[in-house]
């Protein structure tokens, strides 16, 4: 690695691990110090290509830096200290290396040159993030932990396999667009990213494994895993058809989730699925347009999903309570929560002067330039979807709404900074977006703030909550669990076990189990008999007649020789002496 | 925020509010319709559809989308996805 480069990745995983080490006002510093620097690294760095390492016959790029992974850098150090933040009056060291770890391999991700080098940030990215839920140290967390954790091995196998067969069609790691189709190794790669993605029916993790995590961890997990595999969609797949199809799909089958879920941080969760199908569908449409708008997404929504995450952090820390159908009337004792949280929703859900307004737009519109009016109409309909959910039900349910008796207070103070950052970037960023759009990789105008935009948007959002109020009553929250895919790992395992253990268990010790006693064991043990027989009869009987006949001979010298032993030895320097007199003498 | 709870727990306050959204949606479908004609927006480039030229498109399109989310998406949930909570458990 060139020494006028610094990986702000590496400072991140290996920075981590000097928290442990200091102590009270100190360790709070390096905290924040750590992704700091990280953010310093990422702004103050200049495209081009660093860190090029030749390691076993491969050349390995750890940097580069053009204006596509600067930006997606720019959003992922900000969100490693915004997270930090968050999770400044967490005492606890693992939780902490576990988050800047995951930060930092989402770091190396993006700027990953080459594909083996991007494989090892990818798998440690899935280590840390199944930390930070495991680390909430519930026995259900764990459980959903390992379930993450299984998940995503199988998504970094296929990814290996794809990286293999690839570097052998190739001839090359190197990381380029891999093209809009292809064989099998396109294939896999395109499956492992998809899975990142959360991509329908691979996504079943992200809304069984967020809810699980830690208040603090959920806020960093939100950011990475989904977004570096929009960033290397992008990289590698733009232009793919049936991404457009699938994001739209996405967008819809998130929001239908959110529809059915009462645990609160479920329906976020699903509603990443709902929005990063926007982003897919933008690499899908592949055009200028659609790769600045799935881009510019990326980045508004890692900020205000973050903010949506903290505010449901800070009430389900302060009220114990994580499901919907508990909540109710904490706008009296949490009316801070509730305002940042406000513009989380308003952002997210594309209210003008907010970063999802400027940033979802330009999706939008690249399938309107593209004539996809389908896809048009669908990302419109989910759109109305993210607004009813994440601006309506939830604060509804959460803040208003019936008074169930959850006791709340505010979070401490910097949960709330925290929170009040995230605030003021998706405000300024809906403000000015040309602070955004000036980093976007293309080089193009837009214009989100047109009349007939603004006004169109305006009368969706508010006829969106028209419907709302009148269909109220049909939304209460129910105390149930909706199926998604995960049901064929966590469900449809349990017929197979049972196929396992009876049939094919019997198979195993009757058939197969038979045979290798007959084949196998059988003749073996013989031997293995035959073996000891010749050991114990032959060789050790020589041995033992070796050392009989030994000391038989002993007894016999005991009983011949007799006397002193001082004057056999007096004798014997005597008979010396005289030797070596006589060897000196002789010269 | 007592402000809000001020108008929450009083009915006749309440009551205002919910006459003021009722203004403001009739306010904001009116100026999707009149705004674009008072301004002479024939912004051609913006409209890559007929159906968004139509009056009050976002209007009818968030409420129709608002609907069918909530009544399809219910009937999923009801006939197919929700389960008891402890579905995974037992």
């Amino acid at each position: 690695m060139t020494p006028e480069w610094l990986h702000p990745g590496l400072v991140l995983i290996m920075g981590a691990w000097i928290l442990p080490f200091l102590k009270g006002g100190l360790k709070k510093f390096g905290m924040l110090a750590i992704p700091a620097a990280a953010m310093f690294l990422c702004f103050t760095m200049s495209e081009g290509t660093y860190g090029e390492v030749s390691f076993l016959g491969q050349e390995l790029v750890f940097g580069r830096v053009d204006k596509l992974s600067l930006i997606f850098s720019y959003v992922f150090s900000l969100m490693a200290f915004l997270g930090m933040v968050f999770a400044l009056h967490v005492d606890d060291d693992t939780q902490h290396i576990s988050a800047l770890g995951y930060a930092g391999g989402a770091l190396g991700v993006t700027f990953a040159g080459d594909l083996l080098s991007l494989y090892v940030f990818w798998e440690f990215m899935a280590v840390t993030s199944a930390l930070l839920v495991w680390l909430r140290r519930e026995p259900e967390a764990e459980r959903a932990a390992f379930r993450y954790f299984l998940v995503h091995v199988f998504g970094g196998l296929v990814l290996l396999a794809g990286i293999l067969l690839h570097g052998h069609a190739a001839g090359s790691f190197a990381f380029e667009h891999f093209g809009t189709s292809g064989g099998v190794a396109w294939a896999l790669i395109l499956t492992a990213f998809l899975l990142n993605a959360a991509v329908p029916p691979l996504g079943a993790w992200l809304p069984d494994a967020y809810p699980q995590a830690s208040v603090t961890g959920a806020v960093f997990m939100t950011a990475f895993t989904t977004k570096s595999a929009v960033y290397v969609l992008i990289r590698g797949f733009a232009g793919t058809e049936f991404l457009i199809w699938l994001g739209a799909f996405m967008a819809i089958y998130g929001v239908v989730y959110a529809v059915l879920e009462n645990d609160a941080r479920r329906l976020l969760a699903y509603h990443i699925i709902s929005q990063v199908g926007y982003m897919v569908c933008g690499v899908g449409i592949g055009t200028a347009l659609a790769i600045n708008g799935a881009t510019a997404h990326a980045f508004a929504h890692i900020l205000y999903k973050a903010l949506l995450f903290m505010g449901a952090g800070a009430v389900i820390q302060m009220t114990g309570k994580h499901k919907l159908s508990e909540m109710g009337g904490l706008y009296k004792t949490m009316p801070i929560t509730l305002g940042l949280y406000m513009i989380g929703a308003f952002a997210i859900s594309a209210v003008p002067l907010f970063s999802g307004f400027v940033s979802k737009s330009m999706v939008v519109s690249a399938a309107g330039e593209d004539y996809r009016q389908w896809i048009f109409l669908t990302l419109t309909l989910a759109s109305a979807g993210t607004f009813l959910h994440t601006g309506l039900k939830l604060p509804y349910y959460m803040f208003f709404g019936k008074d169930t008796g959850a006791k709340g207070a505010e979070p401490p103070k910097n949960m709330l900074a925290a929170m009040a950052i995230a605030a003021v970037a998706c405000t300024v960023i809906g403000v000015a977006p040309s602070l955004l759009y000036e980093h976007l990789p293309n080089a193009l105008e837009y214009h989100p703030y047109t009349l007939a935009h603004v006004t169109a948007t305006m009368g969706m959002l508010g006829f969106t909550a028209l419907g709302f109020f009148i269909l109220l009553k049909h939304l209460d929250p129910e105390p149930k669990i909706s199926l998604d895919t995960d049901w064929f790992y966590r469900r449809a395992s349990g017929p197979f076990m049972r196929l396992l253990q009876g049939p094919l268990t019997r198979l195993e010790y009757g058939f197969i189990g038979q045979l290798y006693e007959a084949v196998i064991r059988a003749p073996i043990m013989g031997m293995a008999k035959a073996m000891r027989i010749l050991d114990s009869d032959f060789i050790n009987e020589a041995g033992e007649s070796l050392a009989r006949s030994t000391r038989n001979l002993s007894e016999t010298m005991k009983a011949r020789v007799g006397g002193h032993a001082q004057h056999y030895g007096l004798i014997m320097a005597f008979g010396l002496f005289l030797f070596i007199l006589w060897a000196v003498t002789l010269r | 925020m007592s402000f809000i709870e001020r108008i929450l727990e009083d009915p006749e306050r309440f009551k205002r509010l919910k006459i003021g959204f009722y203004c403001t949606l009739v306010l904001i479908a009116a100026a999707e319709v009149v705004l674009p004609i008072v301004f002479h927006d024939d912004e051609a480039h913006a409209h890559h559809f007929d159906f968004e030229g139509w009056p009050a498109f976002g209007s009818a399109y968030g409420f129709i989308s608002c609907v069918v989310i909530i009544l399809v998406s219910k009937l999923i949930g009801k006939l197919w996805l929700m389960r008891k909570e402890d579905h995974y458990d037992s």
